[in-house]
């Protein structure tokens, strides 16, 4: 790990904490699947009730009358007791379901990227061992000295019921051989954990602890990169361009592939795999480590767990540091399939930041290698030359406005005046069609409310956010720093915008540029106003009208916002019937739209928008609400004819007084 | 090989233009500036030609007041190797002028092929390229979408009206390039730093007297906004007798 | 008064259109410098004799012809000394070409021999005083340039298309050229013409293309795009994202943001529903038609005409008039 570069993660301590006791300790994200949640909880709870007991046992062995019986009150002593027996029970039984689940279950996130099974196994097995030795031991030792194991310890007094049959001595023998077995597994265990995935119990609530990926807003922005530095490379296409953090990440994987089960691309058939993409991190540190720092890490090479797609056949010492993290254990096309919706993050239960990664490592691709999707470039061009990522004139930006009586901020500037909040349309709602009918219905319920507002117009320019996702750092700094520019020039007082990707970008990400801004998605700004019994609405009875809410990602899992775009929606439609797609709110599946896929071709597996299209279809919904115009397309693009899909602001316009 | 590519800043091809006051030139204000199109390809063109062919040397030539310089270096971040100011004022439309203050640098340069773009956005004339060549008195090809260089002869597909013809020609050699023969490199950050010191050298070009000067710009009537001629099969009459008598395009 | 020299064009043993379009333009300008002569020069195979009086019709008092067998391929050099060596002997006021393709090759190579300035691609040419003024559009035709050229000879192609060819007949002598270099000697040999495969046109070269989307729901339907674009006869065929994503076509066929940007004279989108990706494809091309059912499709907003209705009856009506409107041409 000291490979890695260097990175401040001591901000906010308390915050990090609350995190640990939040996602670690009360498993919150382990949970978030009911079944292997309770099961995996179970063993992690009991893991930390036995600890108590496992200690208590094994300073016995050294100072034979040793008990916490000594310094605690009966009562206290008594719980404990009962505590250990119930997850001795429990645990069991967790372990006993683990292996029905794998054998015969075979849920799909336990296949592929080929993890090991065999170490699952061994772990499995080394847990519920400990568990039967616990139990035997107290049975044994119940038959040998009855009185000596009291009654809370209801199980071990129930295997002793069931050892009776065993004589006085021969149990006393049980016992020894139970308690010697348990006592040297648990050592074992210690021993073989840095050579498996166990070794997440030493490292996952540390990298709770210094994750960064349970914030929302700022923290959810990317990595922030100095352009000016004197480096060599810039992007990471090998473990020593990462960070600590990240190889710790690496460290703490248990392969569980809750990510993998999520990502929108793994899910139509794209190559990507988040944890294969953590564990080719992992497996090529565990290479290339020992081979840089000289030190004999072997004591961390996993025995068991080696993977594919990775290594690819490294033979030699000078083949492994000729080859490379990017390319050799993780393709090209990996990394472009990614839509960085954050699915992968939301999920890990050990908050690990997959997308971190794959961010690196496009920006190497394309600042330090120019290697990127052919269809990328046009977009590239056209945002250096005309500040859109498509080929429309900046000079037409504002024409959507046409006859609505807009002023522009350089207008009110003129005057003398500022407008209450400036509404940053962004290129979709400035030229694409359908999008365009988004801005216009905006722009009037802001009329209706009496809201005074303004545009940039033709000042206006995408901010680079494009160019950021696809990894062009260089690119976007030159847009987003002349953005800050403009906005700080005139002193911007709130910023909405009906762009969930310019939301998160002028909000969350141009703070680190200089630009800090109140930036508000038209979603919640239409729900306050509706709160304040602003917006004029007529709210016939009508038609009964069945619509189904798509959450956008970067909405949602990044910022949170879930709830505003369905008040607006129940407001605006009284007597709606609002029905949720099975993987909405923050496990809602992504468009496909995102992580500039907007401006690649998808040419392999099944299309994202139509898997997402057909789940929502299938709740039976005649309209498909959305709040996000790259969504609109997609969404639009797979629901043709067969449902119709609106953005929140139509619904809202449409029924305006 | 030692190739040069002779290139020009011109205006981003999406633009909307407006007429600046005097009327003899377009209103630069926010516009932007970008090598032009085809000068790109050809660009390319050279610099795929040296790394399949070894070692050789790239030299990119403009001609233009200062701000040329900043098209040069891009050309440099693509990959070339130095380049060549010829400084003169903007807005030249006398191509023969401008071929020979080229043709008198390029003279002395003893390149094996020298590159332009088919055309200029800006100046739309194909005039250039071709008098380049022809005031250096080596073959001359044009609207090339094809090229091989082998052994000193090259071989070449030009592009005319729904045909190709096919060319060969001994080096040195003179060629103006057509889309669809390359798409232009991305310039990685690493060649935008790389190209900051590598060498650019202003001298004054040479061009001569200018016999062919802008007397006024003015934009086209304005596109009418379309309008539906009608309904079914019974609308295609009318609409043919507009593509015949208003739009002329049958 | 001044005399002017054109080039008129011909391929095989046929003048060109554009050559008598070529010949009108210099009448023209002979007229207005006071009825000067104009000579047009004729370089073609064997045969090409008897075709060239025609430049009499429109104009030309003289036809000046280079018959040799080389002159059936495109002969740059050759045909380049032997204009411009005429030009110097006869002491012309400008040489006129078609700015078409060989026009475009041309036209440099005769200002580079006589040192005369060249104004390209002319849509309108008047003279006053001692210049000549020409009016080119620039900046992908987005700009109307008036230039003024100075100097004597001076070298113009015109557009095609921009000068309609009128007939002013004059009884034109007929001369024989010699050429000035051989033709058979040139420094760039032509090895073959490949004519395009069933006249399939290159989208960025074709001045009219028609494109189809997926209105017109199979790839068995694309019969009726090829069709009009075989009435047309110099149209290429080209299709949207939606439609060679499905396969329907090839992706070289595809028009739009990540395919070709095209900018003909004619665009004539059937079936289209015009997304962005797709305009961003087309949007500067010079005519655009649009064909859909659906009035509100965003196509419609481009198009500089519009039929509303259903393809399959549109497009063959069309193709029917359009076979009918390019008889004789």
């Amino acid at each position: 790990m000291r490979l890695g570069k260097a990175e401040r993660r001591t901000d906010q301590p308390f915050r990090r904490i609350w995190n640990v006791l939040r996602v670690g300790i009360a498993q919150t994200k382990i949970l978030r699947e009911p079944i292997a949640g309770v099961m995996h909880a179970t063993i992690f709870w009991g893991f930390m009730v036995l600890t108590a007991g496992t200690i208590e046992l094994l300073i016995s062995g050294v100072f034979r009358t040793f008990s916490y019986q000594r310094f605690v009150p009966d009562a206290a002593y008594r719980a404990y007791e009962l505590s250990q027996d119930t997850f001795a029970v429990l645990v069991l039984g967790a372990v006993a379901f683990a292996y029905y689940r794998r054998l015969v279950l075979h849920p799909r996130r336990l296949e592929g990227d080929n993890i090991e099974h065999l170490d699952a196994y061994i772990i499995l097995g080394m847990i519920g061992s400990l568990m039967l030795t616990y139990l035997l031991a107290g049975g044994f030792l119940a038959v040998a000295r009855p009185g000596a194991v009291d009654l809370p310890r209801f199980a071990s007094l129930g295997v002793g019921r069931g050892l009776a049959v065993v004589d006085a001595h021969s149990a006393w023998i049980g016992y020894r051989v139970s308690w010697w077995t348990h006592a040297v597994l648990v050592l074992a265990f210690l021993n073989y954990l840095p050579y498996s995935k166990h070794l997440h119990v030493a490292s996952s609530l540390f990298n709770v602890f210094f994750s960064n990926t349970s914030w929302k807003g700022e923290r959810a922005a990317m990595r922030p990169m100095d352009l000016e530095a004197d480096v060599e490379k810039f992007g990471a296409s090998d473990v020593e361009d990462l960070t600590w953090k990240n190889l710790l990440d690496g460290y703490s994987c248990t392969e569980c592939g809750r990510c993998t089960a999520a990502c929108p691309a793994n899910i139509t058939g794209k190559p990507l795999s988040p944890r294969k993409i953590v564990v080719n991190a992992r497996m090529r540190l565990m290479e290339k480590g020992p081979l840089l720092t000289g030190d004999r890490m072997e004591f961390l090479r996993p025995m068991f767990v080696h993977g594919e797609g990775g290594d690819a056949g490294a033979r030699t010492p000078q083949q492994a540091l000729e080859h490379r993290l990017l390319d050799q254990y993780i393709s090209e096309d990996e990394l472009w399939a990614c839509t960085s919706c954050r699915a992968c993050v939301q999920e890990c239960p050990v908050s690990i930041d997959q997308l971190d990664v794959i961010n690196e490592m496009r920006r190497f691709l394309v600042l330090s290698e120019s290697r990127f999707p052919p269809e990328v470039q046009p977009a590239f061009e056209s945002l250096e030359r005309n500040g859109s990522p498509w080929a429309f004139a900046q000079a037409d930006r504002a024409k959507w406005a046409e006859g609505m009586n807009i002023p522009t901020m350089l207008q009110l500037h003129e005057r003398g005046e500022r407008p209450e909040v400036l509404f940053w349309v962004g290129c979709m709602g400035s030229f694409d069609e359908r999008a365009k009918k988004i801005t216009v219905a905006f722009a009037r319920i802001l009329q209706a409310c009496g809201i005074r507002f303004a545009i940039l117009g033709q000042e206006e320019h995408c901010h680079g956010d494009p160019a950021r996702r696809l990894g062009n750092e260089y690119l976007y700094q030159m847009l987003a720093k002349d953005t800050v520019e403009t906005l700080n020039r005139y002193s911007v007082p709130t910023v909405v915008t009906a762009c969930p990707h310019c939301f998160h970008q002028l909000g969350n990400e141009l703070p680190q540029l200089g630009g800090n801004y109140e930036v508000i998605h038209h979603s919640t700004y239409i729900a306050r106003l509706m709160e304040e019994n602003r917006v004029p609405l007529q709210t016939e009875e009508g038609n009964r009208l069945t619509v189904a809410y798509h959450d956008s990602c970067y909405l949602g899992r990044y910022n949170d916002v879930y709830d505003a775009p369905r008040e607006t929606i129940r407001r605006a439609l009284p007597v709606v019937n609002l029905v949720e797609a099975p993987r909405s709110r923050d496990r809602g599946l992504c468009c496909g739209a995102g992580g500039g896929r907007m401006f690649m071709e998808e040419r392999v597996g099944k299309r994202i928008n139509v898997e997402r299209v057909e789940e929502l279809l299938a709740t039976g919904a005649d309209t498909i609400a959305v709040a996000c115009p790259f969504c609109m397309t997609m969404i639009g693009d797979g629901a043709r004819d067969k449902a119709e899909v609106l953005d929140i602001a139509e619904i809202v316009a449409r029924n305006l007084d | 090989m030692k190739i040069a590519v002779c290139i020009k800043r011109t205006p981003d091809s999406e633009s909307r233009f407006k007429i600046a006051g005097g009327s003899a030139a377009i209103d630069e204000t926010g516009l932007k500036f970008d090598m032009d199109d085809f000068a790109s390809y050809a660009v390319e063109v050279a610099l795929q030609l040296n790394e399949k062919q070894g070692p050789g040397e790239t030299v990119v030539v403009a001609v233009g007041p200062d701000n040329v310089q900043e098209t040069l270096r891009k050309a440099m971040s693509m990959g070339a190797d130095r380049a060549i100011h010829l400084k003169a004022d903007a807005g030249v439309f006398d191509g023969l002028a401008v071929a020979k203050a080229l043709a008198t640098e390029l003279k002395a340069g003893a390149f094996d092929l020298v590159l332009f773009g088919k055309y200029a956005f800006d100046t739309s004339a194909s005039v250039v390229g071709t008098a380049t060549g022809a005031l250096l008195g080596v073959p001359t090809i044009t609207a090339v979408s094809r090229l091989e260089i082998a052994n000193g002869r090259g071989t070449a597909r030009r592009e005319l009206e729904g045909a190709g013809e096919m060319v060969e020609f001994a080096l040195p050699a003179v060629v103006t390039i057509d889309e669809g023969i390359a798409r232009p490199r991305y310039p990685s950050l690493k060649g935008i730093m790389a190209a900051k010191k590598k060498p650019l050298e202003t001298k004054p070009a040479q061009l001569g007297s200018i016999r062919v000067a802008v007397k006024s710009m003015e934009l086209p009537a304005e596109r009418p906004p379309g309008r539906i001629v009608g309904q079914g099969a019974s609308a295609v009459p009318e609409l043919v007798k507009l593509l015949q008598n208003e739009a002329k395009v049958l | 008064m001044p005399n002017i020299l054109v080039f008129a064009e011909s391929r095989g043993t046929e003048l060109r259109k554009v050559a008598l379009e070529a010949v009108t333009a210099a009448r023209g300008l002979a007229d207005g410098m006071g009825g000067g002569e104009v000579h047009a020069l004729v370089a073609g195979p064997p045969g090409i004799a008897a075709k060239a009086a025609q430049v009499g019709q429109y104009g030309a008092d003289a036809a000046l012809v280079c018959e040799n067998a080389a002159f059936a391929r495109y002969a740059r050099e050759s045909v380049a000394a032997t204009l411009a060596e005429r030009a110097k002997a006869g002491g012309y006021r400008a040489v006129v070409i078609p700015f078409s393709s060989q026009g475009r090759d041309l036209g440099p190579r005769i200002a580079a021999r006589l040192d005369a300035p060249i104004a390209a691609d002319v849509i309108a040419l008047s003279a006053a005083g001692d210049k000549i003024t020409a009016k080119h559009p620039g900046y992908a035709n987005k700009v109307i340039i008036t230039l003024e050229v100075s100097g004597s000879p001076a070298v113009i192609s015109v557009r095609p298309s921009a000068f309609t060819a009128k007939e002013a007949a004059r009884n034109a002598r007929s001369e024989t050229v010699q050429p000035a270099l051989d033709p058979g000697a040139e420094q760039v040999t032509v090895k073959e013409i490949i004519e395009g495969a069933k006249g399939k046109l290159d989208l960025g070269e074709a001045p009219v293309i028609i494109a189809g989307g997926r209105g017109l729901r199979g790839p068995e339907h694309f019969k009726l795009v090829e069709d009009l674009a075989d009435a047309f006869g110099n149209a290429a065929v080209g299709a949207t994202r939606a439609v060679t994503d499905e396969g329907w076509r090839p992706h070289s066929d595809q028009i739009g943001q990540t395919g070709r940007q095209v900018s003909p004279q004619l665009y004539v989108a059937v079936g289209i529903s015009g997304a962005i990706q797709h305009l961003a494809g087309m949007r500067t091309s010079k005519t655009i038609v649009a064909i859909n059912k659906d009035p509100e499709a965003p196509i419609f907003k481009v198009a500089d005409y519009g039929v509303v209705g259903d393809v399959f009856e549109i497009v063959p009506a069309l193709t029917t008039a359009v076979r009918e409107a390019k008889k004789g041409h």
